[in-house]
């Protein structure tokens, strides 16, 4: 008997130590990437040409200044071989502002650099040693590579507002049609529904890209090529469908009993429909406007056919990042600004998403 | 529209009269009916426009000649096979690490909601993100060379160099990183479906004296069948249209996949005289294929049948 309860103890910690190790490998599978994407995206340009790439990104940089053959030796302390590395020689303040700004991600301005000259020459006319040197530390700017990208690439802003409207255009559609087509196929029986919910999910077996190309005709009859409006039509056609079979899950999992006794105690169908189901529903109708949004938000072949000169914002990272092979913390910090929202989103509504796919309880 | 159907419903199902207007009948429909016009003027529309533009001349009048260019396209049997190799193998091996997953975490524990939030980030990166993340990586003086290097796998100075070799090494690639874009999301949906079990089945199944293997077979599998289902053809229709993390990695024309045709014909060589016939083609091409496979395994799978039992 205790054998027995010994024996099955023993394998219930082997199973709970396969279930930690498969957690944990899973886990840092997933994370490190994730992780590589953000540091890059904090490094500077003078440490995203190195190799091996920093692990870690610097919030300072170490700064080694002495009298040099032009002017001044500037010299940066470099992580990997633990040296400083000569990078600048000349008396051009200026000059060596735009380097630490361009190159080390560090703003300081020629006046505190001119101080910290000062500083070198006041040390030499006390100890008379031409060679003398001194070291400073300045504190970097992190977020530079974003600046950087938001500034080269003009269209960026605008871009992004015109992804949010088109995302929240498309929930606004797609809720609106695909709920009302959701709660007649949980609620009625009719002649032709089979057929209708095949169709739905015929749709989407047709690549958004075969709708994207004659759209381009189309939407410009309509006067709205390279409109947000016009986008959100057409991302509409995919998330509707997803919205109507979400939308009919739900509403069949509330029961309809409830609707029933909300219409004995005479509400009309329309009010126990808005005051019973539709709260109940939320939860539900939440991860389908999430999934709407993700769609919009996320999508690039249709943005790229069907935008001229109003670009989404992931055709604007879509050209970034076409372009831009070698400078990786540019690319990075694109592939961040794009994200960033997305992953808020998904935080959020986190729970909803897992209750729709059939309710893990954790 | 609803007002009258509440105002008429009432509550208490009147039989309608026969041969009269009953609103309580056409509820269903007007209901519908939004999703239909929507459809009629933004799928159906451009489908047909796309049909005939495909069998139209760029002169005008009916041809076949725009298919037979596609079929003389030199890349296209190299598209056809590279997105034949990636789907096949990202699906199986999706599903199958997929499920294995979810078979051993299949258990409450500790840190599991967060967990399951870090599975889901995945899924939530946009494509243009997960583009960065491995086009930083992958490049010779990337990240998953820097962190071989700190970790003791390289010596100095060597490199491996991701980007360059066989082409079915580079579809590889490209399988490795749809699959590390899409497992955790399908072992999030397989774990919904496995966590909806009731554990009597399991333990009958061991009780008459099943192995973990017929239990997995004969209970579990058919059991979660509609999760499984769901996730595979909602894979595969997305395996079939993978194109933007390729022309991240490797370019347009390196390895050419049907849909990355596409966006080649209509974005990159626009100005060509024939470009929107060469991309409406290789669409038509891409939407068949589609459409076969998800029908095929619905088929195979019997979801027909079972979608006919349900009525």
């Amino acid at each position: 008997m205790s054998d027995r309860s010994g024996r099955s103890n023993i394998k219930r910690v082997g199973r709970r130590t396969v279930l930690y190790i498969v957690v944990v490998g899973v886990v840092l599978v997933i994370l490190t990437p994730v992780y590589f994407l953000v540091s890059l995206s904090f490094l500077s340009t003078r440490e995203a040409y190195q190799y091996p790439l920093p692990l870690f990104p610097d919030f300072t940089t170490e700064f080694k200044l002495e009298r040099g053959e032009r002017g001044y030796l500037l010299s940066v302390y470099d992580d990997q071989s633990g040296e400083y590395e000569t990078v600048l020689d000349t008396e051009d303040m200026e000059k060596v502002s735009t380097y630490m700004r361009t190159f080390l991600n560090t703003l300081m301005t020629p006046e505190e650099i001119q101080q910290q000259v000062d500083r070198l020459e006041s040390n030499i006319t006390v100890t008379g040693m031409e060679n003398d040197a001194i070291t400073f530390t300045h504190r970097r700017d992190l977020f530079q590579n974003y600046k950087v990208f938001f500034r080269i690439t003009r269209d960026a802003v605008p871009a992004l507002i015109r992804s949010l409207q088109i995302a929240l255009l498309t929930i606004i559609i797609s809720l609106s049609i695909g709920g009302m087509a959701g709660y007649a196929f949980a609620r009625y029986r009719f002649k032709g529904r089979e057929g209708l919910k095949f169709s739905v999910l015929f749709v989407r077996m047709f690549p958004a890209v075969a709708i994207a190309i004659p759209m381009i005709i189309i939407l410009a009859d309509m006067g709205l090529y390279d409109q947000p409006l016009g986008l959100s039509l057409v991302y509409s056609v995919g998330s509707i469908g997803l919205t109507v079979w979400i939308t009919a899950s739900i509403f069949m999992g509330i029961p309809v009993s409830l609707e029933e006794a909300a219409q004995v105690f005479g509400a009309s169908r329309l009010r126990a429909f808005l005051r019973i189901t539709l709260p109940l529903a939320f939860p539900g109708l939440a991860a389908a406007a999430m999934y709407a949004f993700l769609g919009a938000w996320n999508e690039t072949v249709s943005a790229i056919i069907l935008t001229q000169f109003r670009p989404t914002f992931s055709v604007v990272v879509y050209q970034t990042l076409l372009g831009s092979t070698g400078q990786v913390n540019l690319a990075a910090a694109a592939g961040m600004t794009m994200a960033v929202p997305a992953v808020i989103f998904t935080f959020f509504i986190r729970n909803y998403i897992n209750q729709m796919w059939g309710g893990i309880t954790v | 529209m609803s007002e009258a159907v509440a105002l008429e419903g009432g509550g208490v199902a009147r039989a309608p009269k026969r041969g009269q207007f009953s609103w309580k009948a056409a509820t269903p429909y007007l209901l519908i009916a939004p999703v239909i016009i929507y459809y009629i003027f933004f799928w159906l529309r451009p489908v047909v426009e796309l049909v005939i533009g495909s069998f139209t001349a760029v002169e005008g009048g009916f041809t076949l000649q725009n298919f037979g260019l596609v079929l003389q396209d030199p890349t296209f049997w190299p598209a056809v096979r590279n997105t034949t190799i990636i789907v096949v193998f990202s699906v199986a091996l999706e599903f199958v690490v997929a499920f294995l997953l979810a078979l051993l975490i299949n258990e409450k524990f500790p840190g599991a909601s967060a967990f399951l939030f870090v599975a889901m980030l995945p899924m939530a990166l946009p494509a243009m993100a997960v583009a960065a993340m491995w086009q930083t990586g992958l490049t010779s003086h990337g990240w998953i060379n820097s962190l071989l290097y700190y970790m003791g796998f390289l010596e100095e100075g060597q490199k491996i160099y991701f980007l360059t070799g066989s082409d079915l090494k580079n579809l590889f690639l490209i399988i490795f990183v749809d699959a590390w874009t899409v497992i955790p999301s399908v072992m999030i949906i397989l774990l919904a479906g496995l966590q909806n079990l009731p554990e009597e089945a399991k333990e009958a199944g061991y009780v008459f004296g099943g192995t973990w293997w017929t239990v997995l077979r004969k209970i579990i599998v058919p059991m979660v069948k509609p999760t499984i289902q769901t996730a595979v053809i909602l894979r595969l229709i997305a395996a079939i249209q993978i194109w933007l993390i390729i022309v991240m990695l490797f370019g347009f024309n390196r390895l050419p996949v049907l849909v990355e045709r596409i966006v080649y014909y209509t974005d990159e060589v626009p100005g060509l005289y024939n470009s929107y016939q060469m991309a409406a083609s290789y669409t038509i091409v891409v939407s068949l294929v589609v459409s076969i496979a998800a029908i095929a395994f619905l088929q195979v799978t019997g979801a027909f049948r079972k979608q006919a039992e349900d009525v």
